[in-house]
């Protein structure tokens, strides 16, 4: 419990409460709408309704925004715990230091990805004259509301869980090599480097040919191998060590808070390139912007990644 | 240029595709833990094929290597006697489990519990602790053996290296 007199750790969770009773208030406006909504009726209630649910939508909108935000700031305050938990030397320790703190983050990956999906939709039912997308947007806050309310208990099990006693690993321990080759699919690091710009030339093609579905599948497998990437390649050269292995570590003062940047561009390129599949799948409309954003933020990703490897053999003379 | 993409695609993604299955094809997962040895007889390691189940590194070298089976056949393999004493120690089938070591001296399989020891062999984890099959001065039997590891008075400690090895 002592956790919880760390400033970032209270500010975080009083965010995620205010947040979460907003969501509270916004889930019950939505269910009222959804149950009694009649765009073709011209009663008072209907009047009323519809006045509501302009101030539901304005306070989704605000939660939904400033949920975005505070995934930087999970991964800010984790980071700034592993001064206080022994054994830890970044977020990597921190995140592990109990069973709920990798599913934390997980989850808080996948809802910033629905999240970004309903703001996509919101604006699109807001441009349109007849709102098409009213119902659907609703519905689709409700399925993540869930997911919020899955989040908010997570959030509070992983923060009263965690010991400012115990010993946690760092992640030179939980990354390091263990025997067996710890990247996937058995591939040597030559492999996934390959397979990384082969997949992101890939995106790039699909993009130019709008093809939503392959772009779908192709850009969760370039956010599974660029992650692999990071850990494995560039951010030994983030680093400038062969032996540190960590997703985490970047995101500190010492590089230049570059991991907020890296991460960032990634999951903005995988976000914008699955998202079209998605819209289709929800609203039968996609939004031919976003696949010139996923090879925005795809290309600077990559390009970023890849400056570390170059100016590291320009300075040095030598690979790592 | 419209006409190329397609094909272009297709090219990546059976790139891809094939990279990914010819790595997978290879896969050889290291071995931690064999399991039906029910006659408990010592199985032979393949260098860089096997893990230690204590330090966890490869077994690249089997000059020291030693072997636990269980009562129900599970073996489990070691670089290093130290790695095998630490954590036999905490097994409730410690005292039942058979003990083989590799004895330098006749390169054969031996019986741990009945094996001699140096204390300043050149291990891989530098406890020092190296087995043999024939007695001669200075050697130690199992047990000393094993509280010397579990005290820690082994070579990994400076002032047991410096008293033995003299540096």
């Amino acid at each position: 419990m002592d956790i919880f007199l760390s400033n970032q750790v209270l500010v975080f969770l009083f965010s995620e409460t205010i947040l979460y009773l907003l969501s509270i208030i916004a889930f019950l406006g939505a269910v009222q709408i959804l149950k009694s909504w009649d765009f073709n009726a011209t009663t008072t209630r209907q009047y009323t309704l519809e006045k509501r649910a302009f101030l539901i939508v304005t306070i989704i909108l605000f939660t939904l925004t400033l949920k975005i935000l505070l995934l930087p700031y999970f991964a800010y305050t984790i980071d700034k715990l592993s001064l206080l938990i022994p054994g830890a030397m970044c977020g990597a320790g921190v995140i592990s230091a109990n069973a709920y703190g990798n599913p934390l983050l997980f989850l808080k990956i996948i809802i910033l990805f629905f999240i970004g999906i309903w703001l996509i939709i919101n604006r699109q039912d807001q441009n349109a004259i007849d709102y098409p997308y009213f119902k659907i947007k609703f519905w689709f806050y409700l399925f993540i509301f869930v997911f919020l309310s899955v989040e908010y208990i997570l959030d509070i099990a992983y923060f009263s869980h965690i010991s400012t006693s115990d010993v946690v690993q760092c992640c030179s321990a939980i990354f390091g090599i263990s025997g067996n080759n710890p990247i996937p699919f058995n591939l040597t690091v030559e492999m996934l480097l390959i397979i990384f710009y082969l997949l992101y030339l890939l995106t790039i093609l699909l993009c130019a040919q709008k093809r939503a579905l392959l772009l779908f599948v192709v850009s969760l497998l370039f956010l599974y191998i660029g992650y692999e990437s990071i850990v494995h390649f560039f951010g030994t050269y983030i680093y400038q060590l062969p032996t540190h292995k960590c997703p985490f570590c970047m995101l500190q003062k010492e590089y230049y808070y570059v991991g907020y940047l890296i991460w960032g561009t990634l999951f903005l390129g995988v976000f914008f390139g699955i998202a079209n599949f998605v819209l289709k799948f929800l609203i039968s409309h996609e939004d031919p912007r976003l696949y010139r954003l996923t090879m925005l933020f795809n290309t600077i990703f990559v390009i970023l990644c890849s400056t570390y490897v170059v100016v590291y053999y320009i300075k040095n003379g030598v690979w790592l | 240029m419209k006409k190329l993409m397609p094909v272009l695609t297709i090219i990546l993604i059976a790139a891809v595709a094939a990279i990914i299955f010819i790595s997978l094809s290879k896969k050889e997962d290291m071995i931690t833990i064999q399991k039906g040895n029910i006659q408990k007889l010592p199985l032979p390691i393949e260098p860089s094929h096997v893990n230690d189940t204590e330090c966890k590194m490869v077994i690249t070298d089997t000059t020291h290597a030693c072997e636990v089976v269980a009562p129900n056949g599970n073996t489990w393999f070691f670089d290093d006697p130290g790695c095998m004493i630490k954590w036999l120690e905490d097994k409730p089938f410690k005292d039942k489990a058979v003990l083989w070591v590799k004895a330098f001296d006749s390169g054969k399989w031996i019986d741990a519990r009945k094996a001699w020891y140096t204390q300043s062999d050149k291990t891989p984890m530098h406890y020092g602790f190296g087995a043999r099959e024939v007695k001669k001065e200075g050697y130690i039997d199992f047990n000393e053996m094993r509280l010397k590891m579990l005290r820690g008075e082994n070579l990994t400690d400076p002032r047991v290296r410096k008293k033995l090895l003299g540096y």
